[in-house]
């Protein structure tokens, strides 16, 4: 027969703690049900259906217009506001939310002249002080987008209900390029979301409620957002333009660029377009399935990778040296080999870009040419005791392969290459310091709005050395002053002449390696979304190529 | 007596043991290079609007006032501010930390539901073929990574067989169930939404069996090892000599003691899922804090990363505290000798 013994004192007391807890654990739960109230105003999703279009990218878009500047976000943007102007491939800019504007003589003051039939998503009324309110909010929160703005605009104001006036402190050429990227935001709404911030009266400028909301007029609105994880955008049916009646009714941002579940999902049709961040031959296997295909955007955010050399450093000081790695490099076996898809450079400006120098060729191999000129050099008979460094992105594992062809070209023209892996962070750290900036990076640089001054003011300018978009540390001021001057010339045909000559300066002195202009690489299904882009027709400034209402989005083909 | 003042010494220890991780991770994070100002703005952000940042964050002032200045916000409420959703980190914890959670819940169940079976009948049976397939499976599960087994579940279960989803916690259909603790299986329980709680289960388990892998193999070796031990030794032989029925001596005297070295790894490593489960959520798009911990990293956002990782000291301190407990009363002479200790 079998007994048990009596439990003793000491679990008689752990039994007692682990009730206690247990009933402490119920009693919260019952009183947190009863005084439930949910902790921040939230909407429930959808129930997206056949009638959604899918698309992965690298994070959930930051939808607050003046937070908000990369990829995702960008595309975003573009569909939930509106803008006084909307781009097109070739640079001229099309009334937006402007129905006409006018310039001063001397370039300082812009008016524009309103519609009056555009009503946000919560149906109040869209006026010029809605567009006063959102530059003013751009200018002060100091993010996002305000660049663009920050140095040139003294003052906006709404002189009546749909005008507005903008005054600079100093002229700029491509002020109304660079509207595009000013959102409005109804004023109201946003002023009573504010939270406790740091803008003073505006607490903080409704910043965080529009991380999950939207005060927009665009053609699409916010249904669920779930950062970290997707967002879901859903049609405004009161949109000013109208509705493009087969646009996709849904538009789901997936924030995951992980090989194995963009593959299982495109795969099984639940994303229709692929981000652009996967391998080529990722892409190439997607856009071998039943009904699917690659789509290479030319140029799709006028982008460029750089191999900024510094003019500081020796051997890369000597300018033969330079021009002797400019044609030692095999550019064919970059574009086709280690960065396929995309396509060969010509020159400092990509060649999607108005403003680019058609007369600039493309990059181009010649081992003659750099043997016969690397003889030129100071330093030729002693290049072995000045290695050139050459720093990668870690982030961007395929830049190891173009630091290492770089490398064996090098090798035959005498110049030994050390190359570097370096993460982002502390690239941007290194190339503050001419001291700490390596001989050459390889980084890509996009333009910011639609036209080459927006990358020669990036790269070239006195401003732009010890930033990330300079390694050349240039100090030259007859280039920055030509820039300088280039962008108050508001006749284009002048200004373009300029923009031709300053980009052969910078050609001649071989002080970049134009590797490759950057194209957009995604794998889609045409069948089931006719994108624009992907038939030959982008819009080359970052998002514009994601403009849904201008989608054609076949249901049937979903089910 | 002896029990409360060893769990009172017990929680005394691990605050301190937090503080130094705070300050430890503290001064880590902002020694490594990269200026978390210019990540947050951007880089085509003015110089100017990058100092007026970083002033405001008060990263030109000594670490130690930088510490205070984060010490005394932690208690009322104000953890900092994210660089990466520009909102308090304590509002992001609080939407992040429970999709985590219900990852550590459902790695826990499914680790106990397989080690523990697994272990006692490797080790009941030992030498067998039954004790060698196991094997077979425990070292697959340990030497395989939890994130190589999710992309294997996902295109396997998930887009291959259609058994699974293969993102997200709910389907597209399903609405969430209010907000109460903020998991998702709980709430749904809590407010009778049966049919979401199953979807939220249904897209839990490839996420939590991902990450319960390696641990639960772990674990039945070492409950395997603990049974093959205790199954020779005297105690044992008497029971089975006494004439006890098989089964309780299987289930009440083999197994409470086999338990005591499992059940302390047990503990450390569901804490430990909240560092190891970034790459689990990245896979399957799982809105967890572990992600945005990663994020955090990657954009030194100063803030967020001390938040997560003292969360996932806290939890630590938790697992610890509750498994020296629950190891004293398997083992009722450790359990009589921690109460002496603290006397």
């Amino acid at each position: 027969m079998v007994e048990e013994k009596q439990p003793s004192t000491s679990r008689r007391k752990l039994w007692l703690v682990i009730t206690v807890i247990v009933a402490v654990i119920i009693i919260i739960a019952a009183i947190s049900i009863s005084l439930y109230k949910p902790s921040t105003p939230s909407t429930k999703p959808i129930s997206p259906s056949a009638e959604t279009l899918s698309i992965t990218w690298a994070n959930v878009p930051n939808i607050d217009p003046a937070i908000g500047s990369d990829e995702a976000s960008s595309a975003a943007l573009v569909n939930l506001y509106d803008s006084l102007i909307f781009p097109t491939a070739n640079g001229t800019l099309l009334p937006d939310l402007a129905t006409s504007w006018s310039v001063s003589s001397d370039g300082m003051v812009y008016t524009f002249n309103l519609r009056t039939n555009v009503t946000f998503h919560n149906g109040d009324h869209l006026t010029a002080q809605d567009v006063v309110f959102s530059m003013n909010r751009l200018l002060t929160m100091k993010q996002g987008y305000s660049y663009l703005f920050l140095p040139y605009v003294k003052n906006v104001s709404a002189p009546s209900e749909y005008t507005v006036v903008f005054t600079l402190n100093k002229p700029f050429a491509l002020f109304i390029q660079s509207l595009v990227r000013l959102y409005v935001l109804d004023e109201k709404q946003v002023m009573s979301h504010i939270g406790s911030g740091s803008y003073g009266s505006y607490g903080d400028y409704g910043s965080t409620w529009l991380l999950t909301h939207d005060a927009g007029s665009g053609p699409y609105m916010v249904k669920y957002v779930n950062l970290e994880a997707n967002m879901t955008l859903e049609e405004y049916p009161h949109y000013w333009a109208g509705l493009n009646p087969k646009q996709p009714k849904y538009v789901q941002f997936i924030g995951t660029t992980q090989t194995s579940t963009v593959t299982a999902l495109f795969s099984s049709k639940q994303i229709q377009i692929t981000d652009m961040w996967q391998q080529y031959s990722t892409i190439q296997n997607l856009a071998s399935l039943p009904g699917a295909k690659m789509a290479i955007i030319q140029s799709a955010e006028s982008q460029e990778m750089y191999l900024m050399i510094n003019t500081q450093k020796p051997p890369t000081d000597d300018i033969y040296v330079r021009e002797a790695m400019f044609y030692a490099l095999n550019y064919t076996a970059i574009v086709t080999q280690i960065f396929p898809g995309q396509s060969l450079a010509a020159g400092p400006v990509p060649t999607s870009l108005p403003g680019h120098d058609p007369s600039i060729p493309y990059s181009h191999q010649n081992l003659t040419l750099a043997n016969e000129v690397i003889k030129k050099s100071k330093y030729y008979g002693q290049l072995n005791k000045y290695p050139v460094t050459y720093y990668w992105v870690t982030e961007v594992p395929a830049e190891q392969k173009l630091a290492l062809l770089f490398a064996s070209d090098m090798a035959k023209i005498g110049i030994t290459v050390n190359v570097v892996g370096v993460p982002w962070l502390s690239v941007i750290a290194d190339l503050s310091n001419v001291s700490t900036s390596p001989n050459i990076v390889s980084i890509e640089v996009a333009s910011t709005y639609l036209d080459a001054l927006s990358i020669l003011q990036q790269r070239y300018t006195l401003a732009a050395q010890g930033t990330w978009a300079q390694n050349e540390w240039l100090n030259n001021s007859t280039i920055n002053d030509m820039i300088i001057n280039a962008t108050t010339i508001l006749n284009q045909t002048e200004r373009y002449q300029l923009e031709y000559k300053i980009q052969q300066m910078i050609y001649n002195s071989y002080i970049s390696i134009y590797a490759f202009d950057v194209n957009d690489i995604r794998a889609y299904y045409p069948g089931i979304v006719d994108w624009y882009a992907a038939n030959g027709h982008p819009i080359p400034l970052l998002g514009y190529d994601f403009v849904f209402r201008n989608f054609v989005f076949n249901v049937t083909a979903m089910i | 007596m002896g029990l409360k003042k060893f769990v009172a010494m017990r929680l005394l220890y691990g605050i301190i043991g937090l503080i130094g991780l705070s300050i430890l991770v503290f001064i880590l994070a902002r020694v490594l290079p990269g200026d978390p100002a210019r990540m947050a703005l951007g880089p085509n952000a003015s110089q100017a609007a990058v100092n007026a940042l970083r002033a405001q964050l008060h990263l030109n002032d000594p670490l130690p006032i930088q510490y205070w200045y984060w010490i005394s916000g932690i208690f009322t409420g104000n953890w900092g501010l994210s660089l990466y959703t520009h909102r308090n980190v304590l509002i992001d914890v609080e939407q992040f930390f429970p999709a985590t959670l219900e990852l550590i819940i459902g790695a826990a169940i499914i680790d106990l539901i397989f080690a523990i079976p697994l272990g006692l009948a490797a080790g009941k049976m030992e030498n067998t073929w039954v004790d060698n397939i196991i094997r077979i499976i425990t070292y697959i599960g340990i030497a395989i990574p939890s994130f190589v087994v999710a992309i294997i579940l996902q295109l396997t279960l998930g887009y291959g067989l259609h058994l699974f989803p293969i993102i997200g916690m709910l389907s597209p259909n399903i609405s969430p169930p209010p907000h109460i603790t903020g998991v998702v299986v709980i709430d749904a329980l809590i407010t009778g939404e049966f049919n979401v709680a199953a979807d939220a289960i249904w897209h839990l388990i490839l996420p939590s069996f991902s990450l319960a892998l390696g641990p639960l193999a772990q674990e039945a070796r070492l409950l395997r090892s603990g049974v093959v031990e205790n199954k020779n030794k005297d105690f044992t032989l008497n029971e089975i000599a006494q004439g006890f029925p098989e089964r309780l001596i299987t289930f009440k005297y083999l197994l409470k003691p086999s338990l005591i070295s499992m059940i302390s790894i047990y503990a450390l490593d569901i804490s430990s899922i909240i560092a190891n489960a970034f790459l689990i959520e990245l896979i399957f798009n799982w809105p967890g804090l572990s992600r945005y911990g990663l994020t955090a990293m990657l954009s030194k956002d100063l803030n967020a990363i001390i938040a997560v990782i003292l969360i996932a000291g806290i939890l630590f301190v938790i697992a610890n505290l509750i498994v020296d407990l629950i190891v004293g009363y398997l083992d009722p002479r450790i359990g009589e000798r921690q109460g002496e200790e603290n006397e």
